[in-house]
């Protein structure tokens, strides 16, 4: 019997997987241009996306979704979250963000990730479609450990990329481990000059890798084997292969941070960045874009004195990159990986951003930043998208439908399955 | 001084004559009735206007569109359509809304003071942490007037925001309503005509707290809710002796602050706020207010309230939540964004609440979110009600109903012209009237507000 319900459940989940989608009706933001492209139809085939055509034909057997004229987009890319690591933040022992190793504090986040949890689930619903997952601080300042791609798919597998970037923290978070800032950046300094040696010293001929040494992973010898976190994909931020990524806020450390990637000719981003307008046209000349969440106008300490929600604004008029990450705060930025960075998104607008670049900054720039292509719905793109019925950037838009590498997800969440359960209650 | 000013001073002492034979005729207040701190607060001199044209939600479920709201003497006049101008100033509010002021029932501004720092977390204003009986505490003694939080609240639309002290302690203390208006003590900003408030706490904080080494106080649930009901009994005592011996039936018992502010929530004179997530903490609450005989005023956080929505609207008890705020603890992993809209339509009086200086500048977009999720289980709430939960339900709570949080004549103008909807993220708050005087205007904000504490900070400002 047990095996019957299970075969129903494949012959059902099969088609799926290979079906043709024909989103109809389409307002469709295909990150092209800075318009979208109206009444569209967009053909979803082998997981890929085959056209967007204006009033484009459905053909025989696809499966259509109407999407009645509202917008259609790019699924949402968060720039910086830890969905997948988080279960009840209060409670540590359900939390994977962070590396407790004295010996080998090397942490790549890509092996905690769970699609199972609450709050990946409700980001789905929430439009959400890919995710960088980034470590919190370790013993080892101003190391956090390397940074992950989640697709948000059904089921538990939700890697994407593992190991997309050294994740690094200067001020706030490294005080405690290692005092001044100066020390951290020299520490920071120290680590980058050992590798830049390593990777100029001849090749050690090790399996015939090639490159693929210089990036570190795994090398052999036992678990650990006395390296320092990011100490062997920092070689790779050295090789120009993966970026580095600096969280930090105070105008001073955002100069250092682009002096760094002046001075080491890497691929340095900035995350947190609230005093980054400050220095934006510094930023630019070094091309180092800035994750940040547009909702701050507190600072929360004193490395955030000059919190304004133009930010984005003002750097993106200068020609910086900008991209949504860490939206909404502590319990947001988890929590709510998908409403926060919506809301912050609409936020950076009511401020000063232009509506298409918020947009960007939700789709294309995360990826881009991050060293990866997409976020757009042009042919031949990965079909992560997502069909709204309003305005995305407002929070009291809903996500209709979730399409996730060609395949329409769940989006009932756990929350709506508790909201339909009690809504008769009096 | 201008003609206007003495005008507005002439008006103050009207203001405060009225008052005065209401509070002779009573006998002598009770010692739960009285204030030590009193208020200070001065309405400046108002910004008479009419504005023209708007969409205006009223704050009790009406809608007019292409409406205009008189506003003259600090008061708001009349609301209608075609007001004839009495000489006023005249705001073309064409395309644009028109509200009461954001009420916010749950703050911690002025004692979570950002930016914070290290002195901060070792021993923080939010809560009296060394004893689970704080009931003899004021909060508004530790406000810091000078937290740029007010000012962001302002200029997000908030005119009435509730201090309350944090969750901690089971009987937290007493609580102070104030407008963010720049001034040097919290008694300047404080309003006046509301009843006073009172914090206590349920579940997990307290109890974590009480379980940590050297920490004084329960380590259970069940010990929090019995801690509960023996300072009732304590109070009742109290409270029955301070009462027989101004009737000259015995001797006065020494006075103890704590029981005293205890036996104000028997009274009903104070009003209880009360941190509570589960179902069952809730109804453990409501079933202590039932044997002692006061209502709780709302149920904060409440983050289960949507499963026994029937308790709270047969104990008159309002539920302060959250759009969002959910799975940080284990208390809260049933919250639902839709618990708003569900308790709506329960006819449970509710209302969004922050509990931080960030959410407290966008509970209108909070009140989206909860419609938006609302939706996905087919209840649709309309903005003429929504608005409810960001205005009148909060004012009510307060006990301020009569005064701010509705726009109808004889109401304080406490009033917000919005750029658009607002409950769209784009739409910013043009102008903010705090009894009819411009305490924020969107197209000067260099004569915004400026707390003392962000002037000449090189990063601060551009």
């Amino acid at each position: 019997m047990r095996m019957f319900a299970s075969l129903i459940a494949l012959a059902i989940a099969s088609p799926a997987a290979a079906e043709t989608i024909a989103v109809t009706h389409a307002e469709a933001w295909t990150m092209e241009g800075d318009q979208p492209v109206r009444d569209a139809t967009i053909l979803i085939e082998g997981g890929k996306i085959v056209s967007v055509t204006a009033a484009g034909d459905v053909p025989a057997g696809a499966r259509v979704i109407d999407a009645r004229g509202k917008p259609v987009t790019p699924g949402f890319v968060n720039a910086a979250t830890q969905i997948g690591l988080v279960e009840v933040a209060g409670s540590p022992d359900t939390s994977d963000t962070s590396s407790a190793d004295e010996r080998n504090p090397g942490y790549d986040v890509s092996r905690a990730l769970n699609g199972n949890s609450t709050l990946v689930s409700l980001a789905r619903a929430d439009g959400i479609t890919r995710a960088l997952i980034y470590p919190a601080p370790s013993r080892h300042a101003p190391f956090n450990g390397e940074a992950a791609f989640a697709r948000l798919r059904d089921g538990v597998d939700i890697l994407d990329t593992a190991n997309v970037g050294v994740y690094t923290v200067i001020g706030g978070g490294a005080w405690d481990r290692l005092g001044s800032r100066a020390v951290q950046w020299t520490a920071l300094r120290k680590a980058l000059e050992e590798a830049r040696r390593a990777n100029a010293a001849p090749p050690v001929a090790e399996d015939g890798k090639g490159k693929k040494d210089r990036r570190g992973g795994p090398q052999g010898g036992p678990p650990g084997g006395g390296r320092g976190a990011g100490e062997d994909p920092i070689r790779g931020v050295i090789a120009g292969d993966i970026p580095l990524a600096i969280q930090t806020q105070r105008e001073s450390d955002i100069r250092q941070a682009a002096a760094l990637a002046n001075d080491f000719g890497i691929h340095v981003i900035v995350v947190g960045g609230t005093e980054a307008w400050r220095a934006a046209d510094v930023l630019a000349a070094a091309k180092v874009a800035v994750i940040l969440d547009p909702q701050v106008n507190l600072p929360f300490n004193f490395d955030q004195l000059g919190a304004r929600q133009d930010n984005a604004a003002l750097l993106a008029k200068a020609g910086v990159r900008v991209a949504v990450g860490q939206a909404g705060g502590p319990i947001h930025a988890n929590y709510n990986a998908g409403m926060g960075l919506r809301e912050g998104a609409g936020i950076a607008v009511a401020n000063g951003l232009p509506y298409v670049e918020a947009l960007r900054a939700v789709t294309v720039n995360p990826l881009a930043i991050w060293g990866r292509g997409g976020g757009t719905l042009v042919v031949g793109a990965d079909a992560d998208l997502v069909v709204w019925d309003g305005d995305p950037l407002e929070p009291s838009t809903n996500a209709v439908s979730v399409i996730v590498e060609g395949r329409e997800t769940g989006i009932r969440s756990r929350q709506d399955q508790l909201a339909e359960r009690y809504k008769d209650a009096r | 001084m201008t003609i206007k000013r003495i005008a507005m001073l002439a008006m103050v002492a009207t203001a405060m004559l009225s008052a005065g034979p209401v509070g002779a005729q009573r006998s002598a207040p009770m010692p739960w009735q009285q204030d030590p701190f009193p208020s200070r607060y001065k309405a400046p001199p108002p910004d008479d206007m009419l504005l023209k044209g708007a969409t205006i939600l009223d704050g009790v479920g009406g809608r007019i569109d292409g409406g205009d709201v008189l506003i003259r003497g600090g008061k708001i006049v009349a609301v209608g359509k075609s007001l004839a101008n009495p000489g006023v100033r005249e705001v073309d509010a064409a395309g644009r809304w028109v509200t009461p002021g954001v009420i916010d029932v749950h703050s911690h501004d002025g004692t979570f003071v950002l930016p914070l720092t290290a002195i901060d977390r070792e021993a923080s204003d939010v809560s009296e942490v060394s004893t689970p009986n704080a009931a003899d505490t004021w909060i508004e003694t530790a406000v810091n007037a000078q937290d740029m939080g007010f000012d962001r609240a302002l200029s997000n639309g908030v005119t009435t925001i509730q201090i309350l002290p944090g969750s901690t302690p089971i009987f937290a203390g007493r609580s102070v309503i104030v407008k963010p208006v720049r001034a040097p003590t919290v008694w300047e900003m404080k309003a006046v005509g509301g009843v006073q408030g009172f914090k206590m706490a349920c579940g997990e904080n307290p109890k974590s707290w009480g379980a940590e080494k050297d920490n004084e106080g329960p380590t259970s649930r069940q010990g929090v809710v019995s801690y509960m009901r023996q300072q009732f009994i304590d109070a009742q005592r109290y409270k029955r002796q301070v009462e027989q011996a101004r009737a000259g039936a015995g001797a006065m018992p020494p006075r103890d602050l704590k029981l005293e502010a205890i036996a104000g929530i028997l009274s009903g004179d104070v009003r209880v706020n009360l941190h509570c997530y589960r179902a069952g903490d809730i109804a453990g609450a409501l079933s202590i207010a039932k044997e002692f005989g006061f209502r709780i005023g709302a149920i904060h956080h409440a983050t289960e309230a949507y499963k026994i929505p029937g308790l709270l609207r047969e104990a008159g008890t309002c539920a302060a939540v959250w759009a969002d705020w959910w799975g940080f603890k284990l208390e809260a992993q049933d919250a639902v964004r839709a618990e708003a809209p569900m308790l709506e339509q329960a006819g449970v009086c509710v209302m969004m609440h922050s509990d931080s200086p960030a959410d407290g500048q966008r509970l209108n977009i909070a009140a989206a979110k909860a419609a938006a999720a609302g939706r996905r289980i087919g209840i649709d709430i309309p903005p003429e009600r929504m608005i409810k939960w960001t205005t009148s339900n909060p004012a009510k709570l307060l006990g301020m109903d009569k005064r701010v949080g509705t726009l109808a004549p004889g109401y304080q103008a406490d009033v917000v012209l919005w750029s658009g909807n607002p409950f769209s993220i784009y739409s910013r708050a043009d102008l903010v009237l705090i009894d009819g005087a411009i305490a924020w205007d969107r197209s000067a904000p260099r004569n915004g507000p400026v707390s003392d504490f962000e002037l000449g900070r090189g990063g601060a400002r551009p």
